[in-house]
């Protein structure tokens, strides 16, 4: 890290300047253990070979994620700071395959914050908590002075068990790209609140536990498409899997609303993060199944494009051109997981 | 498919006309639009597009960025359109002073720097854009707002592109918006085939059509794709509140030079909201500290279509959107920005 | 900070869905905002085009069917 640089806001906005802030400081991390972090979301511990007596044999991978929120408006159409931190920690969890066992609560808040709006914070994290029947074990409460953070600021971690982790390097040639809904609604329900605009359209939060469980013995890959949106998570789940992803302009999952406020703000719609859908690689011949039982859950589950031999993501275009769909890259959305 | 038969079309006039064909899109948002959906990828080998000086942030002056950026500075509030606070200067820019404690507000619309000027008098607007944009910034000054003006106005560009022997164009896809503001026949001083265009791919690629029919008959005229919008007058109201508000004046372009009657200055009457008369001590002090850093920078080149964005030797490799060295870079519809988002 | 349309023109169009003086509500495909009309004489039901915040000018009628067609086929 070079000693005169300052930290940028786009450094934690998910395109390549994060990627790069994250990879400076794995490389001063030197320590490894005995974890093994394929760069997915979460690391994951054998217990099979190390702690056998911890849980039962079956089940032989713990997976431990960790994730800090600061968005902004902490109240939106669909969710508030406290549903997301609490789903995002969970679904960290599920698209690695791993069963949420318990959860960490970490909040610092500002000198001044509404007592109100911290219970009702509180209370979304205990309603997913419950309906998901995944405990909070232990947490931290701090207050700073006014000024010294902005409003409240919420970290959770989170340990599951695994049986077979599901990596998001794993799509094979011949596989279809899967998309498990409508795209980017989370970016659409914060956006609108920043610009004022008013939709129906609310945030996808959501804890994907049930629908990753129903198909994940098909699933050969999978990631939630958070931070940079699709084009961010495709990319990574092609570059890791040493194949090319091609999709069809025509298939993709954006609602009219997602499109047009994407164009109105300007900012590309591949980059936009959903908080409750995840992409995924299947084999041809379950695809029919996968996209039936995903369907139960969400009536925009589809089929979006092919994994083929090669290189990159590509969008054949409605006037039949192809394009390549890059990280995104400059000003992105912060602060919105 | 309407495209293909459109793109066919293209193909036998392509063939017909034989010889390279060069067509300057004026407009950064058909520069957008054009590499959204690959369509520099399925036109015939001979028909090449090159992006003009229609973005407005890249066109921008390195003296304005300097002055607007010494006087965040100096601790007076700025509001001003987003890209525009990226624009590097010799004084760095606004996102820069902002790093700095310079006080600095990205708005969408003018009546959000309006409302924060009502709490902070001091706030000047930089009003940044062509014909499409000045008639809000007019507005604001009506209602009370302090601006800085660096608006410019488009045609005297196109005069001035004409006129440069360098560049070889053989049509024009006219911007849609300028347009939608100053009409479709003012254009027809130019002798050179022209299509006004709405932002969607057909609406581009039926407009290259367009063109290359007009080459093909040798014709040199000027027609409107964008009738759904664009009307032969423009829009008269907002011409007169540009006119009531605005006077001409020469001003300089990134890459085209000083260009005469082809920017906008606050006239008189409102000289008490015109930020180069209310801080003209502070503005002579910045301009006589400026040192005009040297750069390699080939935006000047890009922006007449002289050059294209990956023979410029930094493209891609120190100058990128997260580190732009030219403000062709910095806007998202600036060429250098879109060939490196799309290219 | 944002990527932002400072000079860039929007490619959709919006129906205006309510007038109040200079100000109305325009709704581009599901998503509403409010925008200044006192640059064109629009009422209820105009298709218009939306430059930084302001309302450009209104589609001409008699293209409302290209124009919901082109809402359906390009955006």
């Amino acid at each position: 890290m070079d000693e005169n640089k300052t930290i940028e806001l786009e450094m934690g906005a998910g395109g390549k300047k994060s990627e790069e802030l994250i990879s400076n400081i794995r490389k001063v991390l030197s320590v490894k253990g005995k974890w093994k972090n394929t760069k997915d979301d979460g690391a994951v511990f054998d217990l099979g070979r190390d702690a056998i007596n911890c849980v039962s044999t079956k089940q032989n991978n713990l997976v431990f994620t960790t994730d800090a929120f600061i968005i902004d408006p902490l109240f939106f159409s669909g969710g508030d700071i406290g549903k997301i931190a609490i789903c995002g920690t969970i679904n960290d969890l599920s698209v690695m395959g791993a069963r949420p066992i318990g959860l960490s609560l970490s909040i610092v808040i500002e000198e001044g914050f509404p007592e109100s709006d911290l219970r009702k914070i509180i209370q979304s994290i205990q309603e997913i908590s419950k309906k998901e029947n995944v405990p909070i074990v232990t947490g931290d409460t701090k207050v700073t002075e006014k000024g010294k953070i902005d409003k409240i600021e919420i970290t959770t971690s989170g340990v599951g068990i695994a049986k077979k982790i599901i990596s998001n390097d794993g799509a094979k040639v011949g596989d279809v790209i899967i998309a498990s809904g409508d795209l980017g609604e989370h970016a659409v329900a914060l956006l609108s609140k920043r610009f004022n605009y008013q939709t129906k359209i609310k945030s996808d939060c959501q804890s994907l536990t049930r629908e990753i469980q129903s198909v994940e013995k098909f699933l050969t890959s999978a990631k939630d498409p958070t931070r940079g949106g699709t084009a961010a998570v495709l990319n990574e789940m092609s570059e890791k899997s040493k194949t090319k992803f091609i999709l069809e302009e025509k298939t993709l999952p954006f609602k009219k609303e997602t499109v047009a406020i994407s164009e109105l703000l300007g900012i590309d719609v591949f980059s936009f993060p959903s908080e409750g859908r995840f992409m995924a690689t299947v084999s041809k011949n379950n695809s029919q199944k996968v996209i039936k039982i995903l369907q139960k859950y969400n009536a925009g589950a589809k089929i979006i494009g092919e994994v083929e031999k090669g290189n990159g993501v590509w969008l054949k275009t409605k006037i039949g051109s192809i394009k390549k769909i890059e990280v995104p890259r400059g000003k992105l959305i912060p602060r919105i997981c | 498919m309407k495209y293909k038969k459109i793109l066919k079309n293209i193909q036998e006039k392509a063939k017909i006309i034989r010889r390279p064909i060069r067509l300057m899109e004026l407009c950064g948002t058909h520069s957008e639009t054009i590499a959204k959906y690959g369509i520099k990828n399925i036109l015939p080998k001979n028909i090449k597009m090159i992006s003009g000086p229609g973005c407005p942030v890249c066109v921008a002056d390195q003296s304005d960025v300097d002055i607007i950026t010494g006087l965040a500075l100096s601790g007076i509030p700025i509001a001003c359109y987003g890209d525009s606070a990226n624009i590097p200067g010799n004084l760095g820019s606004l996102e820069n002073a902002r790093q700095q404690g310079a006080e600095i507000y990205i708005v969408y619309d003018i009546s959000e720097a309006l409302k924060i000027s009502k709490k902070n008098p001091d706030l000047i607007f930089w009003g940044i854009g062509f014909e499409t944009t000045a008639p809000m910034t007019a507005w604001g000054i009506q209602n009370g707002l302090k601006v800085f003006s660096s608006h410019k106005i488009f045609p005297p560009a196109m005069r001035a592109l004409l006129r440069n022997n360098k560049i070889k164009i053989d049509g024009f896809i006219n911007p849609g918006h300028v347009s939608v503001i100053i009409g479709a026949e003012i254009y027809k001083k130019f002798k050179i085939p022209q299509v006004v265009a709405g932002f969607s791919a057909t609406d581009v690629i039926k407009a290259i059509d367009m063109l290359l029919d007009q080459i093909t008959k040798k014709e040199k005229k000027v027609e409107n794709e964008y009738a759904r919008l664009v009307q032969k007058e423009g829009n008269k109201k907002a011409q007169k509140l540009i006119s009531k508000v605005f006077e001409a004046k020469n001003a300089r372009w990134r890459g085209l030079g000083e260009i005469k009657n082809s920017g906008l200055k606050i006239k008189k009457k409102y000289k008490n909201q015109d930020a180069e008369f209310i801080h003209r001590e502070l503005i002579a002090k910045i301009k006589k500290n400026i040192k005009n850093k040297p750069s390699v920078c080939h935006c000047g080149e890009v922006l007449q279509g002289i050059i294209e964005p990956k023979n410029c030797p930094l493209f891609r490799k120190v100058c990128t959107p997260d580190n732009p060295q030219g403000a062709c870079m910095v806007s998202r519809e600036g060429s250098c920005n879109v060939e490196y988002r799309y290219g | 900070m944002f990527a932002d349309k400072i000079g860039m023109c929007l490619a959709i169009p919006g129906k205006i869905i309510k007038i109040k003086n200079q100000l109305a509500i325009v709704d581009f495909q599901g998503m509403k905002k409010e925008i200044n009309i006192s640059l064109i004489s629009a009422k209820i039901g105009d298709y218009v085009m939306v430059h930084a915040g302001f309302a450009i000018e209104k589609m001409d009628k008699d293209n409302a069917k290209e124009i919901k067609a082109y809402l359906k086929n390009e955006v």
